[in-house]
């Protein structure tokens, strides 16, 4: 099942050079395999592992998370705006599903 | 006993205690919830180095929560005073969570910021380690205390 995932820019239109923010939304419950369930038997592990950002086919930044981020979990990363373009984040969790979401960038 | 015996007993409990207060301050500055023992073996593993390697630096800044609501969303926010070409990865590390290890963030072009939320299973110091071109572990230190756990 894909993994749902959501993009934008803060702000939204940014002037060349300056810096703005990235921010990347999951819908993931995040188990960090240390949780019991009713019964007292652990819930397995099942966490988004792998977070990579591409401008323009070129990946810029990639976030590895371990169990320990919470769940619906926000990436929050900076750029300083060069040329206009689209982002892409490809994530990937331990159990095989993918999320994908792009954003574009527009310069004022 | 007259007064010179009490100002005698009084300097040495006060010397005492000094030598007892003075390996805490060495690893890092008394933070309520430090688990250093507990924080080496992620550290080994994410990094290869010590906690003794990790140099407390100003240049990194770690915004955190002082009481948080819930232990299972924690925002935090990692800012570095650096230009981008030197930093090359940035780290977060709870002391007292089953795996300490929070994240790594590898920064290609992103200039050196990250925000997000983690778990903590209690009361914890939190650690924001930032890696540098050159080799060099730098470290920023805060201590959140939290109500409800989020790992368990």
């Amino acid at each position: 099942m894909a993994i749902r995932t959501l993009a934008r820019l803060t702000p939204p239109k940014p002037k060349a050079g300056d810096t703005f923010k990235l921010q990347v939304v999951a819908q993931h419950p995040m188990e960090p395999g240390t949780r019991k369930d009713e019964k007292g038997n652990l819930i397995p592990a099942h966490y988004i592992d792998s977070v990579e950002v591409y401008f323009e086919g070129q990946k810029v930044a990639s976030i590895l998370p371990e169990p320990g981020v919470s769940a619906n979990p926000l990436f929050g990363l900076a750029f300083q705006a060069g040329q206009p373009g689209t982002f892409t984040i490809k994530l990937r969790d331990n159990k095989g599903d993918s999320g994908e979401a792009s954003v574009k960038l527009e310069l004022a | 006993m007259d007064r010179r015996g009490f100002l005698k007993a009084g300097m040495l409990t006060g010397a005492l205690l000094a030598s007892k207060l003075a390996p805490a301050v060495a690893q890092g500055g008394g933070l309520e919830g430090e688990d250093v023992a507990h924080l080496e073996p992620a550290l080994q593993k994410a990094l290869g180095k010590s906690f003794k390697d990790l140099t407390p630096s100003p240049a990194v800044k770690l915004n955190m929560p002082t009481i948080a609501e819930s232990g299972a969303n924690v925002p935090f926010e990692i800012e570095v005073n650096l230009p981008k070409d030197q930093v090359k990865a940035i780290h977060l590390f709870v002391d007292k969570n089953p795996s300490p290890h929070i994240v790594k963030v590898e920064l290609g072009q992103a200039v050196p910021y990250y925000a997000s939320r983690t778990r903590m299973a209690e009361t914890s110091a939190v650690r924001a380690v930032v890696e540098t071109q050159d080799g060099k572990l730098l470290m920023a230190s805060a201590s959140t205390r939290v109500t409800v756990g989020g790992c368990g």
